[in-house]
């Protein structure tokens, strides 16, 4: 009964029906799962497959936000049940993540930390639009080990350069790693404001964050 | 069969329209043949027997045959009962008129018919004034200037003046023309003193991104007496406007080099406007110019930094009149350059001017009108609200991004149709296919869905017998490089089927969005009325399957061709288009698309197919 809720919840986040995920993982914890059972024995199997059939070619942008989106709520319901049990899932790292100024675009950057957040590291999303002093203030409160930025405009992109200098001048550059990322971004750019990793879509992000953590992939 | 061998035979006369050719065919003879005939180049993949549906008409008088088995096949009652009929199928009974749509036309030969000309009454702004001026004498040393102003008084212009840059040549011209001369009036300003015989002409501009347009036009007729088109030269500093705008950022005289660029690239084709016509520079006396917002404030000189940085606000958002001379331009020297008013950052002065030729905001009519490209503009008309949004559908219908894309020149494919597994393509000008146009990649993808080579998320599907593997990539092989004009084969990839599930997703979304915020739904639609130089190519009913469009159940689809350039015509020969143009750009609501309230999620569910 429990493998089989945990197997419905799998595959109905992979076919992206949000409701039964939700659903799914209401009924599985009143039956009595542990929430952390439920995350990585059926939420987790879900997200990862997602991903492989994205690098594969056969999932595209629309199937990983849902999917995403499905893993998300679940865990909306199952993060209070983890702090009654005082329990929290294993924290890989910590990133802080944003759109620079000048930029309102959300998805890939959201995107991003989604998969971040359900790789084991604790997000925490600044938005859009995001100012240069924020990004610094952020990442001081919260020691982060990764600062994610994001920029969708060749006329925005200037921003993750500022940034960096911005890191530079708080004094705290060499505490954090910087990711950059976003469709005008490329590898030459990310090495030429010297960012410390750059990766072309949300799944190879997850990967950089791990690698530039020393985690292995 | 020639006349004496079959002296029964009967023929008729077929005259087409829009394209105003008229052909006389026997009736045994169908009306794709007649089409050939008559030098028009029908769409016909199949080879005329009645399974590609490209050949589409509508027949509007006369009798043709029934309707074959094919042919019920392909149409529903309501597209019979309007007439649609597909011309490798039906011959005529009496003397017909048929209209062809665009979608049945030839790229080439579609870029021969101008959008819709709705024909104005020409009221210009600049108008002619003849006056007969008394020569000085020594009785009489009043100045040449106070000369024709005392004449314009007594003809009733109030408080009249003449142009600072009218009297560098105003004494010379005045004499040569034997003090007999056509004065060009704007309002109560002279702003040029012609030969009594010479017209007044205007100049009508779109700048757009990629293409420039411009029309010489006889401000009295309204008649275009000349028309030319080039490239945008500034896509060598961005292919979009946004890496234009990065380009001024990062360079000292970016601004200036891209505005020298564009004009310099006008006055050339002005000059040939000018050869062409017969013409003199002197007697272009008026100038309309639309562009997006980006091409508005690069054409001026405005600053263009504020564009590419949240919220992108434009500098002036007002209609400006500009002396030719601050912006370069070759006309006449007292004339001024008329810049239609603009709606926000991303929908330009150019969808004021497609809202206006199309006269849809003045219509009592739920319609949507979008022009896409690069950028697609969408407008929601409502009511008595006009809501409209800006998507960035991306460049893959201009066949940039996708693997073995190109523009729409000979060998392009620009339909596919595939049925089991057979493939067939037609390319423009029937040369050997050497790549895919935007029209091609839209058709092939909803051929490739209605035929299950991919499912409704985009996955190309292994087991289908069409689907190869190529370098460890699942592809569909359209055309074979041993039958290709350049010895490769043509193929779609997943990457450019994803490319164009983004770009129909953004127009969808638009569209969705615009629908939401409205409260309107589908069945309410009655219009949908697609510009753009990609929207007259495209198929409709592809552009339906894919889901760029929503399948509204009551609405008919117009393809209109450049409709922001006969919009800048219309206010070039009529100041109250000019003024309805304001009213326009007053009246619409501008709707920003990435903040609205659920819009990624709107833009996920458009993806798919």
């Amino acid at each position: 009964m429990a493998d089989d809720i945990l197997a419905q919840i799998t595959e109905k986040l992979l076919i992206g029906e949000t409701e039964r995920v939700v659903a799914l993982t209401e009924e599985a914890l009143s039956a009595g799962l542990e929430p952390l059972v439920i995350i990585n024995q059926g939420l987790l199997p879900g997200m990862e497959e997602a991903g492989e059939k994205f690098s594969r070619g056969e999932f595209f942008l629309p199937h990983l936000l849902i999917a995403a989106k499905g893993m998300q709520e679940a865990m909306a319901l199952l993060e209070p049940e983890l702090s009654l049990r005082q329990e929290t899932p294993e924290v890989v790292g910590t990133v802080v993540i944003g759109t620079v100024h000048g930029d309102i675009h959300e998805i890939g950057k959201s995107l991003v930390g989604t998969l971040l957040s359900v790789n084991g590291f604790q997000v925490h999303d600044l938005g859009v639009d995001v100012p240069l002093e924020r990004f610094v203030e952020k990442v001081q409160e919260t020691g982060a080990d990764i600062l994610g930025l994001s920029a969708l405009l060749t006329t925005t992109m200037i921003g993750q350069r500022e940034v960096i200098e911005a890191l530079d001048e708080a004094g705290i550059r060499d505490q954090v790693k910087v990711l950059v990322g976003g469709s005008p971004v490329s590898r030459k750019w990310a090495n030429s404001i010297g960012a410390d990793g750059y990766a072309e879509d949300a799944l190879g992000a997850v990967e950089v964050a791990r690698q530039v953590l020393g985690l292995g992939v | 069969m020639t006349e004496d061998s079959a002296p029964h035979s009967k023929s008729y006369n077929i005259d087409f329209q829009p394209v105003g050719r008229r052909i006389r065919i026997k009736e045994s003879e169908d009306l794709l043949t007649a089409a050939r005939n008559a030098g028009i180049q029908l769409i016909s993949v199949c080879g005329g027997v009645g399974s590609c549906e490209n050949c589409r008409i509508r027949h509007v008088s006369g009798t043709l045959s029934p309707p074959t088995k094919e042919e019920e096949k392909v149409f529903d009652i309501e597209e019979l009962l309007e007439g649609y009929r597909l011309a490798c199928q039906a011959r005529p009974l009496s003397d017909v008129k048929i209209e062809i749509p665009l979608s049945s036309l030839t790229a080439s030969q579609r870029l021969q018919i101008e959008g819709h000309e709705i024909s104005i009454e020409p009221e210009p702004v600049v108008v002619p004034v003849e006056v007969e001026l008394t020569p000085p004498t020594f009785d009489d040393l009043r100045a040449d200037v106070t000369r024709i102003k005392q004449v314009l008084e007594t003809l009733g212009v109030p408080s009249p003046m003449i142009g600072f840059s009218v009297l560098e040549n105003l004494s010379d011209q005045l004499r040569a023309q034997g003090w007999n001369s056509r004065l060009a009036l704007r309002g109560n300003e002279v702003v040029a003193v012609l030969h009594p015989e010479e017209l007044l002409l205007g100049l009508a501009v779109d700048i757009g991104t990629t293409k420039l347009a411009a029309y010489l036009i006889d401000l009295s007729s309204g008649n275009t007496l000349a028309k030319t088109g080039d490239m945008n030269p500034q896509i060598s500093y961005g292919e979009d406007v946004v890496s234009r705008i990065a380009y001024t950022n990062t360079n000292k005289d970016g601004r200036q080099v891209l505005q020298e660029k564009v004009v310099s690239r006008l006055n050339s084709m002005l000059d040939k406007l000018i050869y062409e016509a017969q013409v003199s520079r002197e007697q272009i006396v008026d100038a309309v110019v639309v562009g997006n917002t980006a091409m508005h404030h690069l054409f001026v000189g405005l600053p263009v930094r504020q564009l590419g940085e949240a919220p992108y606000v434009p500098e002036v958002s007002d209609s400006l009149d500009v002396p030719p001379q601050s912006v370069g331009l070759a006309l006449s020297d007292g004339a001024y350059v008329h810049l239609p008013p603009i709606i926000a950052g991303y929908v330009g002065a150019d969808h004021v001017a497609m809202l206006l030729a199309t006269e849809v905001v003045e219509q009592d009519k739920s319609v949507i009108a979008l022009d896409i490209g690069t950028n697609t503009e969408i407008s929601l008309i409502t009511g008595s609200r006009v809501i409209c949004c800006s998507c960035a559908s991306g460049p893959a219908f201009e066949g940039a991004h996708i693997r073995d894309g190109m523009r729409a020149a000979p060998g392009a494919i620009e339909r596919v149709q595939i049925q089991g597994q057979e493939v067939r393509v037609y390319t423009v000008m029937g040369q050997p296919a050497v790549g895919i146009c935007g029209s091609g990649i839209l058709d092939a993808i909803s051929q490739m869905l209605n035929e299950g080579l991919i499912d409704h998320r985009g996955g190309l599907q292994e087991d289908h017998p069409l689907i190869q593997r190529k370098n460890d990539e699942l592809i569909f092989l359209v055309v074979p490089a041993s039958e290709s004009g350049n010895d490769r084969d043509v193929i779609v990839t997943r990457k450019d089927v994803n490319e164009i599930q983004l770009a129909k997703g953004a127009i969808r979304a638009g569209i969705e969005v615009l629908l939401g915020e409205a409260k309107l739904n589908y069945e309410e639609v009655e219009e949908v009325i697609v510009a753009g130089a990609f929207g007259t190519y495209l198929d409709i009913r592809s552009a339906i399957r894919i889901g760029m469009f929503p399948d509204f159940p009551h609405a008919k689809y117009q393809q209109v061709g450049n409709a922001a350039g006969m919009g800048a015509k219309q206010m070039l020969i009529s100041s109250e288009r000019r003024r309805a143009a304001e009213e326009i750009a007053r009246k619409v609501e501008y709707l920003e698309l990435t903040t609205y309230p659920n819009f990624t999620d709107v833009f996920m569910k458009a993806m798919i197919f």
